[in-house]
């Protein structure tokens, strides 16, 4: 479990996390969110031990990390975003390094773990020095770096930036067999899509402060609709559509060949709309409200 | 602080070191001009052995010779004496090249973020690779002075127990000057932003304490000292010798070993913040003893035709009482280590990782 109380960290007078409170449960995929400058970086440092908080806590599987760093580098795993690696040596070589920091793994245990993680992602077999990779590689050995010891928390900035589609695909499988096998796994990623795809809860950070947490639908709902009071509802129809009038009705903006129809609507009238067009026997097509997606929701939040 | 993280950080910059080519090829380049040296400072030995015997001979055909004089044997450590410049060149500069991108490359590299998530103190890094590194320089000593030995025996020179020992203080103090120029290094890559500019900043302060400092210190030696003192206008007649004329010599030799010493010690002010000067101190009284009457004793010093200082006759002084003299070099040569190994440790504990 990932737990930060009032973290507030301050680099030269300016405030990169303001009084962060987040909680995250034992199992959970959770979304970071955020533009540029929002404070990601510096929460997700803070809560892998490299940096220490102006003030508050963080406090992982009931560890306070300033205090006890080193035991929770123990059981946690980080992918930095910009992950990088000893360019002389070999993937195996760069892995048995960082594993020698490991206090419970001896030879025969470092060289069995780094043989499984390498196949698992795709780079056993690769004789070559690490100087050579390319980002994607780079970005594979990086992930196998980070689940050297087995962690039972998981730090992923930015994890798919430099994969390929193949990648991607064996990350989000990965990814859920992590979580299945009980695993916190905390994601930091500007890729919205990928976050919607794998996390079970999101939080969006701004300016430090976090504005907004839940499930994927949560947000949608409280932040989607707060963000557009208006709904948009499209309907497709056979042949032309009649004019649909309604005192909610903001605006209506049909095709050339009035076939097709964006309503812009104060609240749902998907129901008026059908019986109106059934009693006047216009065959319907298609009709949908269109829902705001995460892109909608995180671009709403920081546009106001 | 966990030892572990210490030695398997220390471990890999040492394998790291040897196995890079820039390390392979400074020290070859660094051992091959080392043996050139010795061969060059075995021709030096042998003349200064053949010097010795002849006169030894002369000694027993001439009759009535002072007794008690005896020329001084020449020591093996003068080879040494060739060695030492070789050091100050381009052992500096593999010291150098093994400590400027030490910390910087792994910021260039983000190979640091990667070594931080690890369970490890940060002084366990930065300590380690210090550590790494001085192993590194002994490993480089060390072989040479194994090839200066081995060159020795080719030449049928077995060393006594006492230059042996002068031969081991001489690899120490040379491993203390190259960690003197590994620390600055170290530092300067630790505070810049990036190698290449750690590397310029190191290579300045080098030319600065190596070549600049000497010259400043002559130059205000020189400066502050005015000019040397007029010699007294007569001339000078053995049967004509009065005893005015005689005060008036005495007074002038005074003045004159003032003038001297007074420009020493501004010289010395400025060449004890020298690391190259403090070496080049040390290394010529241990490997050339018979210089300690010529810069410390009271007796009459002359220089060699190839321009080495002898002293005219006299014992040369044990190790031990070289060592005595030379001790402020020494401390100063293990203060410059220690304070640039302190910045560089500050710096890093301080070091923003982001």
């Amino acid at each position: 479990m990932i737990r930060t109380e009032n973290l507030t960290k301050v680099y030269n007078g300016n405030k990169a996390v303001d009084g962060l409170n987040l909680e995250i449960a034992e199992g959970d995929i959770f979304g970071f969110l955020g533009p540029n400058g929002a404070g990601k970086s510096t929460t997700i440092l803070m809560l892998v031990g490299m940096i220490e908080p102006t003030e508050g806590k963080c406090i992982i599987n009931d560890i306070e990390v300033a205090r006890n760093p080193l035991k929770v580098k123990g059981i946690i795993g980080y992918l930095p975003e910009d992950v990088g690696f000893y360019g002389n040596m070999t993937a195996e070589q760069n892995l048995d390094y960082f594993a020698r920091f490991y206090a419970a793994m001896d030879a025969n245990e470092r060289k069995k773990r780094i043989e499984e993680l390498l196949e698992l992602v795709q780079l056993d077999g690769v004789s070559q020095k690490v100087g050579g990779y390319s980002r994607g590689m780079n970005q594979r050995l990086g992930l196998a770096q980070a689940l050297l010891n087995d962690p039972e928390v998981l730090f992923l900035d930015e994890p798919t930036a430099n994969l390929d589609p193949e990648g991607v695909f064996q990350y989000r499988e990965l990814t859920k067999q992590l979580s299945d096998e009980g695993k916190t796994i905390f994601i930091s990623s500007h890729i919205l899509a990928e976050v919607s795809k794998v996390c079970n809860t999101i939080g969006i950070i701004s300016k430090g402060t976090l504005i907004a947490r839940g499930t994927l639908e949560e947000l949608k709902n409280e932040l989607g609709r707060a963000g557009t009071e208006n709904l948009r509802i499209i309907v497709e129809a056979v042949e032309p559509l009649p004019e649909i009038t309604h005192e909610d009705i903001i605006s209506a903006e049909y095709s050339e060949d009035k076939r097709k129809v964006i309503i812009e609507a104060k609240s749902d009238l998907r129901d008026y709309i059908s019986s109106e067009l059934f009693e006047k026997g216009v065959k319907i097509k298609e009709m949908r409200m269109e829902e705001p997606t995460l892109e909608d929701v995180f671009l709403s939040v920081y546009r106001r | 602080m966990e030892a572990k993280g210490l030695f398997n950080v220390a471990r890999k910059e040492f394998i790291g070191h040897l196995t890079s080519k820039k390390f392979i090829v400074i020290l070859a380049l660094f051992l091959i001009i080392s043996a050139l040296a010795m061969h060059q400072g075995m021709d030096y030995y042998n003349n200064r052995l053949e010097n010795y015997k002849e006169q030894l001979s002369q000694i027993k055909e001439v009759e009535g010779m002072e007794p008690g004089y005896m020329p001084e044997k020449p020591t093996i450590m003068l080879v040494f004496m060739f060695m030492s410049s070789h050091i100050m060149l381009l052992g500096a500069i593999l010291a150098i090249a093994m400590g400027f991108d030490l910390v910087s490359k792994e910021k260039e590299t983000k190979s640091l973020k990667s070594l931080l998530s690890c369970p490890v103190f940060r002084d366990e890094i930065i300590n380690g690779k210090a550590l790494g590194g001085t192993l590194a320089l002994v490993f480089a000593m060390v072989t040479a002075l194994l090839i200066s030995l081995a060159i020795l025996l080719i030449f049928s020179i077995v060393p006594s127990m006492n230059e042996l020992a002068a031969i081991l203080v001489f690899g120490i103090v040379s491993i203390v000057f190259l960690l003197a120029y590994f620390a600055i290094a170290l530092m300067m890559s630790t505070v810049s932003g990036d190698s290449g500019s750690a590397l310029i900043y190191t290579l300045v302060i080098f030319f600065i304490l190596g070549s600049l400092l000497p010259i400043v210190g002559h130059t205000v030696a020189g400066m502050v000292a005015g000019e040397p003192p007029e010699r007294p206008a007569f001339e000078f007649d053995i049967r004509d010798e009065t005893k005015e004329s005689e005060e008036e010599m005495q007074q002038y030799q005074e003045e004159v070993r003032v003038y001297w010493e007074k420009q020493r010690r501004i010289t010395d002010a400025f060449n004890i913040i020298s690391p190259n000067m403090n070496y080049m101190t040390i290394s010529l009284l241990i490997s050339n003893p018979q210089i300690y009457s010529a810069v410390y004793g009271q007796s009459s010093s002359s220089m060699t035709s190839t321009g080495y200082f002898t002293g005219g006759g006299e014992e040369a002084p044990g190790l031990q009482e070289v060592l005595g003299k030379v001790w402020k070099n020494i401390l100063a040569l293990i203060i410059f280590s220690v304070v640039f190994f302190a910045i560089a440790y500050v710096k890093f504990m301080r070091m923003d990782i982001r």
